[in-house]
């Protein structure tokens, strides 16, 4: 177990160098030059080089490179260079919000596809089955812009039941208040599929054979469904969910534009646009070394639910 | 300093050499520039194999330093320009050594006080760049700005209590400057709102992040600011309070009298607590004031427009509410820029030059783009067309100079084209170059919006009706900001607020000397040169009035631009926000503004 | 999905014609997914239609005033077009001398008499239009037209890209295993370990601004390939490392097929089913993915329209009340994704009975 880890905890520092190096020179090659943002209205170019300079972009490729390795260690990416403001603040505090709906969102979906699934599942093969699953693909098929902006019109505006944007300093003003809406909007687009693809765990397990045989030794339905079949198919829900973890941490980022919540997410798109490299740079490195403990997370978690699994 | 002869050596083109000479040159240090022509040249003067060495440009130094391929930086430390601070206290640090810098500086330093002045580049800032700010200050002899950057520097260098000759203190509240030769912009460079007094507490205190935090005397304290996102400011209890100034009330206007009505004679300001929200998305922008989650929205989106002013009047259920509408024209102009030179190693640009057939094509781009639709399809009305490069509001504004000369003309269009040899030969709907070759013109838009995509679809239809292809590409904002000042672009949109209400301000976007900086068309026309160097040494008069309408002319004739608008901008509130008027520079007005409470609650429920 | 793979030298011994033919056979009882199946094709058609020219190939046209009403509802209010009306009837400006001073000045008059003889046409713009108009004038069900064959090729060809990629690469780990193995896990790991999101935005920013990536509608056809290609290769991938050991890959190893031969003649048909599987759900996923790069600027060119260009332009509309443009975007798509995926459902049970 213990070897395992270790080597699992090994095999991430390539995969962290492999996310450096594409970062690098996907947004060296965009090329956005901060410099002349910085530089204002009335600029010549030894200005702009001297920014250049002081930003650090005009030294070699391979010393910019070093510098972001040691960024990466040393837990320093320095100043946004659009903002100004100390990376590490900007991530600190724009990942509560972020967390605020998500989380929320994370638990909410999964515990009602879970929910609905085993129904579903109960009475797979029936007319109400069916139903539920077309209306689940219906659902799907709309595009998550259009949710957002219908939603926030009709249940922000014309039914004035939320506020339409908004957010607070205050943690449950912020969950009780403002984050209603969007919570509601990212779990009515998020349930539909993970409904069908827990449905179809649920139906993977109903089809083995100690599920014949339970019912074959008489076991009430019931008792099948909840006893043998959740449990199995519990590991790969809970896979999926170790899966969406990571994404809760850049949260949606249509969410955060919409209704002004000053997440992660949004963050992250305008840095892009901004070519605001040290904070990409941070978030990206951090988001993939979070995505692979997870992972690590949920592959050792495995090994408690599922006593037939062994670590090679 | 004046016994320092640098010498640099280097190829004609060499942007490297060009940032050293340009830092030099601003400086005020004398050097020799040997332009290297050939191999045989770098041999004997210099040793080396080649002109194309990657080893230039050299620089010489008169003690016999060689410095190969230096940075701007490596030459200032070697000139022995980096200092460290020769006091352990200042009692008043200025950011930025331009005209406006240097004259505070120059003034508090004259004051008796400690002055530090902190600028990342040449000493003069823009104003050693500028030959246009010669003379500015009042010297008892003629100086230049390179020679007042110089002399400055010293100051700032040896010794702080020097008195400036040409600038007087008298008394507690006085201050006179004399100038040598008149500056007609010298009052609106000593306002310009970037200048401003920083005490050294607060530079040594947030050295990384000064302008995260402000520290003065003003009426507002930074409570909470969350980048992007939401600016939270409180009274400053320390703060002095003013009244309201009404000599300059004009009793006409609704705006005033209800201002003079909410707060004269109150100790403002008066409102407490000021939350600004940032929201980028238009809907929630629009519909959080509509649900009066907020009091004022600053320039009403330009979607809703039709909305709320149908037929320009304010929509009769926000009437009834008592909402009321700020209309307001900056001074600014939008224009689309042709590149008009064929930067080396560039694709073909069909748009450069200044021969006839060339001129011919932008002027034929100019008469068959629709300015119409765009004013009134993508900014609902919300705009005048410009007339000439300079907008209301600025000083040289003519109002009785309107012109068809930027009024789209189709069937001209196609005649002039058709004159010049630009025509269709191979039957595909699109002309091609007189002598044959495809036309294709390319046009830049930054993505993100939907006004700048919108405004390049425009541009690629009404081309296609006069029978010319464009391709519009978007880039990133910052990108699109460095293709247009280095000329790896052929068409793209720009617009320019005025720094200081004076229409040279605008004319100096064409002048020859500025390209590679705010002459993005890289226009270099003599005689348009010559008249704006010509129209720096007049005052405002029907005379420099004159200059400007000929240098207008000559923008109309050579097409360097296509002329935009000047945007117009609506900003509402709710009647409980009293004494409101929108400030025509600064952009907020919070300190003069009072609001009803109770009928602020009564509204909310 | 491998459950019927583990035991299968019945099935693997078949042609694969058979296991096609068989599915086929399942799919023709299956009455919704001939539903969906009759709503594709008609889309289908409609792009192929559309891309020959025969309909909406005048979507571009202003046709209309702007936002002109649906035909359903003519008598609406359309504040929009009155004011553009109102504006419009404004004085022409005078003339300025220029003669003095202008390079063209020598030919004015031959200029003034080419130009005369250069017919103007007002055309008379319609009040209202059968699904209403946008805010140039443009015919609105045209553009749904137009716009769901731009949509539909962006999502069907990076949706083959990306699986030709993915199985491509799939193959190769799965196949050959050790070392290449290795190299190809690290990529993929890589790919999979930066947010999607970040990772399309960056992709999406590098072709946009550095125009190496083409043009028209071929860099969004890239970024959505090349970021979207994991999932599958990690199904593929997993295919092969099965079938590399099935006795019939071990018989035409024996009868001296060569490597390229094995994996791509004897073991690609048999998992094949999965990759149209995948690649049908993937058509689903990027027809969705190109309306929210549309709504970061990063959609298809200005002169071209798409669902995604369609919901971004609508993003404000439903607030002034012309809610046709997002209705009429939003629902094609709606109504095509639904049939497709739905389609995609039928398939994989068709393909995998044991599935249902």
């Amino acid at each position: 177990m213990t070897a395992y880890v270790i080597r699992r905890v090994w095999q991430m520092i390539p995969t962290i160098f492999g996310v450096i190096l594409l970062i690098f020179i996907l947004f060296n090659w965009v090329g956005g030059d901060p410099a002349q943002i910085l530089a204002g209205k009335i600029s010549n170019p030894a200005q702009i080089e001297n920014i250049r300079h002081q930003l650090g972009i005009d030294r070699p490729y391979w010393y910019q490179l070093w510098v972001f390795v040691k960024q990466v260690f040393t837990f320093d990416f320095g100043r946004s260079w659009s903002t100004n403001e100390l990376v590490s603040h900007i991530i600190l505090t724009r990942v509560g919000p972020t967390l605020t709906i998500m989380l929320p969102v994370v638990a909410i979906t999964s515990g009602l596809a879970v929910l609905f699934a085993v129904l579903v599942a109960y009475v797979r093969g029936s007319l109400s089955d069916r139903v539920v699953m077309i209306i689940c693909t219906v659902a799907m098929s709309v595009s998550f812009l259009v949710y957002i902006i219908v939603f926030q019109w009709l249940f922000g505006f014309i039914l004035g039941w939320f506020p339409v944007q908004g957010w607070s300093e205050h943690f449950w003003k912020n969950l009780t208040y403002y984050a209603p809406l969007p919570i509601m909007l990212a779990v009515f687009v998020g349930v539909a599929p993970e409904l069908r693809l827990y449905r179809s765990f649920f139906l993977d397990e109903i089809h083995q054979e100690y599920v014949r045989t339970a019912r074959a030794k008489g076991l009430p339905e019931n008792s099948v469904m909840l006893k043998h079949v959740m449990r199995n198919a519990l590991i790969p829900i809970l896979t999926n969910v170790g899966i969406a973890l990571p994404g809760v941490f850049v949260g949606s980022f249509l969410l955060e534009v919409f209704f002004s919540i000053p997440g992660l997410g949004r963050e992250v798109v305008t840095a892009v646009n901004r070519s605001d490299f040290p904070v990409i740079k941070a978030v990206t490195v951090y988001l993939a070394i979070i995505t692979m403990v997870i992972n690590l997370a949920v592959d050792v978690l495995y090994k408690f639910v599922d006593p037939r699994v062994t670590f090679k | 300093m004046e016994d320092v002869i640098v010498r640099l050596y280097g190829k004609r083109e060499s942007p490297q050499a060009y940032a050293i000479r340009d830092f030099l040159q601003r400086s005020d240090v004398p050097f020799d520039w040997i332009e290297l022509r050939d191999n045989e040249q770098a041999r004997a003067e210099l040793g080396l194999e080649s002109v194309d060495d990657a080893r230039l440009p050299i620089c010489i130094f008169p003690d016999g330093t060689r410095m190969e391929h230096p940075t701007v930086r490596q030459v200032t430390e070697k000139l022995g320009w980096f200092r460290n601070p020769s006091r352990s206290e200042y009692d008043v640090a200025i950011y930025g050594a331009g005209p406006a810098g240097l004259s505070a500086a120059v003034y508090a330093a004259s004051e008796g006080l400690r002055t530090a002045l902190i600028e990342r580049f040449a000493v003069g800032g823009q104003a050693g760049t500028s030959p246009k700010i010669e003379n500015y200050l009042g010297f008892p002899q003629g100086i230049s700005g390179a020679e007042l950057a110089e002399r400055a520097r010293e100051q700032g260098k040896f010794d702080y209590d020097a008195r400036v000759p040409g600038i007087e203190v008298q008394g507690d509240y006085l201050v006179s400057f004399k100038l040598k030769a008149p500056n007609y912009n010298f009052l609106y460079f000593l306002a310009m709102p970037n200048v401003v007094p920083v005490a050294r507490e607060v530079i040594e205190g947030y050295a990384a992040d000064t302008m995260g935090h402000p520290v003065g005397t003003g009426p507002y304290v930074l409570r909470e600011w969350v980048r992007r996102s939401k600016i939270v400011l409180e009274r400053n209890p320390d703060y002095r309070g003013f009244e309201l100034d009404t000599r300059y009330a004009d009793m006409a206007d609704e705006w005033d009298r209800r201002a003079i009505d909410a707060l004269a004679g109150k100790r403002l300001p008066l409102v407490d607590r000021v939350e600004v929200s940032i929201i980028e998305d238009q809907q929630p922008r629009f519909l959080a004031f509509l649900n009066h989650e907020h009091d004022l929205i600053d320039e009403l989106p330009l979607e809703y427009v039709d909305q709320v002013l149908p037929g320009g009047k304010l929509n009769p259920q926000l009437a009834a509410q008592g909402v009321r509408v700020f209309p307001e024209l900056q001074p600014e102009i939008t224009y689309y820029v042709f590149n008009c030179e064929q930067m080396p190693k560039a694709p073909e640009n069909p748009l450069a030059g200044y021969t006839p057939e060339r001129v011919a094509l932008r002027r034929a781009m100019v008469l068959g783009h629709d300015r119409n639709q765009e004013i009134q399809i993508v900014r609902k009305g919300q705009a005048i067309a410009a007339q000439s490069p300079i907008p209301p509001g600025v000083v040289g504004y003519d109002p009785d100079f309107r012109t068809d000369a930027q009024d789209p003309d189709p069937p001209r269009a196609k005649a002039l084209l058709d004159m010049f040899g630009y025509v269709d030969r191979d039957g595909d709907g699109f002309r091609e170059l007189p002598d044959g070759r495809a036309l294709v013109v390319q046009y830049k838009y930054s993505v993100g919006g939907q006004a700048p995509r919108d405004l390049a679809g425009l541009w690629v239809k009404c081309m296609a009706d006069i029978g010319i292809r464009v391709e519009a590409t978007g880039v990133q904002f910052a990108d699109l900001l460095n293709d247009k000042r280095v000329g790896n672009f052929q068409l793209a949109d720009s617009a320019w607020i005025a720094d200081y209400p004076d229409a040279q301000n605008f004319l100096q976007l064409l002048y020859g000397p500025n390209t590679d900086q705010s002459n993005e068309s890289r226009f270099k026309l003599p005689e348009y040169d010559r008249l704006y160097e010509k129209s720096l040494k007049v005052p405002d008069s029907p005379e420099r009035n004159h200059l400007y309408r000929e240098m207008t002319r000559l923008i109309f004739a050579y097409a360097p631009w296509r002329l935009g608008v000047t945007r117009k901008f609506n900003h509402l509130q709710y009647p409980w926000v009293k004494g409101y008027k929108k400030h025509p520079i600064l952009y907020t007005n919070w300190k003069w503004l009072d609001v009803d409470v109770a009928m602020q609650r009564a509204a909310l429920r | 999905m491998s459950a019927i793979l583990d035991n299968p030298p019945a099935a693997a011994a078949q042609d694969s014609p058979g296991l096609w033919a068989l599915a086929w056979r399942r799919l023709r009882q299956d009455r919704v997914a001939m539903v969906s199946l009759v709503i594709v094709a008609f889309f289908l058609l409609m792009m192929v239609a559309s891309y020959a020219g025969l309909i909406a190939s005048d979507w571009n046209k202003e046709v209309g005033v702007s936002y002109a009403n649906p035909s359903f509802m003519a008598g609406a209010r359309n504040p929009e077009a009155q004011a553009v009306e109102q504006r419009n009837a404004a004085a022409k400006a005078p003339p300025v001398d220029l003669s003095d001073v202008d390079p063209l000045a020598p030919r004015y008059k031959e200029w003034a008499e080419r130009a005369a003889k250069i017919a103007v046409h007002e055309t008379k713009r319609a009040q209202t239009l059968p699904f209403g108009g946008d805010k140039w004038g443009r015919d609105v069900l045209k553009k749904t037209i137009k716009g769901s064959e731009v949509s539909i090729f962006v999502g069907l060809a990076s949706a083959l890209l990306a699986t030709v990629i993915g199985t491509f690469l799939g193959a190769m780990a799965g196949y050959w295993g050790g070392k290449v193995n290795d190299f190809l896990e690290w990529f993929y790991n890589i790919f999979t370990s930066i947010p999607y999101i970040l990772l399309i935005l960056a992709f999406a920013a590098v072709a946009t601004s550095t125009g190496k990536f083409g043009k028209g509608i071929v860099p969004i056809v890239l970024v959505l390939s090349l970021t979207g290609w994991t999932g599958i290769y990690r199904l593929i991938r997993a295919e092969y490392i099965k079938h590399s050991n099935r006795e019939y890959v071990k018989a035409a190893q024996a009868i001296g097929a060569s490597n390229t031969s094995r994996m791509f003649h004897h073991i690609l048909p048999n998992v094949s089913h999965v990759a149209l599987v995948q690649l049908s759900q993937y058509t689903v996923g990027f027809i969705k993915a190109e309306v929210i790069l549309s709504f970061l600027g990063f959609g298809v060119p200005v002169d071209m329209v798409s669902w995604g260009t369609m919901l971004a332009e609508a993003q404000n509309e439903l607030v002034i009340g012309k809610w046709w443009q997002l209705v009429a975007a939003g629902t094609s798509m709606a109504i095509l994704v639904t049939a497709f995926s739905l389609l995609t459902d039928s398939l994989r049970d068709a393909l995998d009975p044991k599935l249902r």
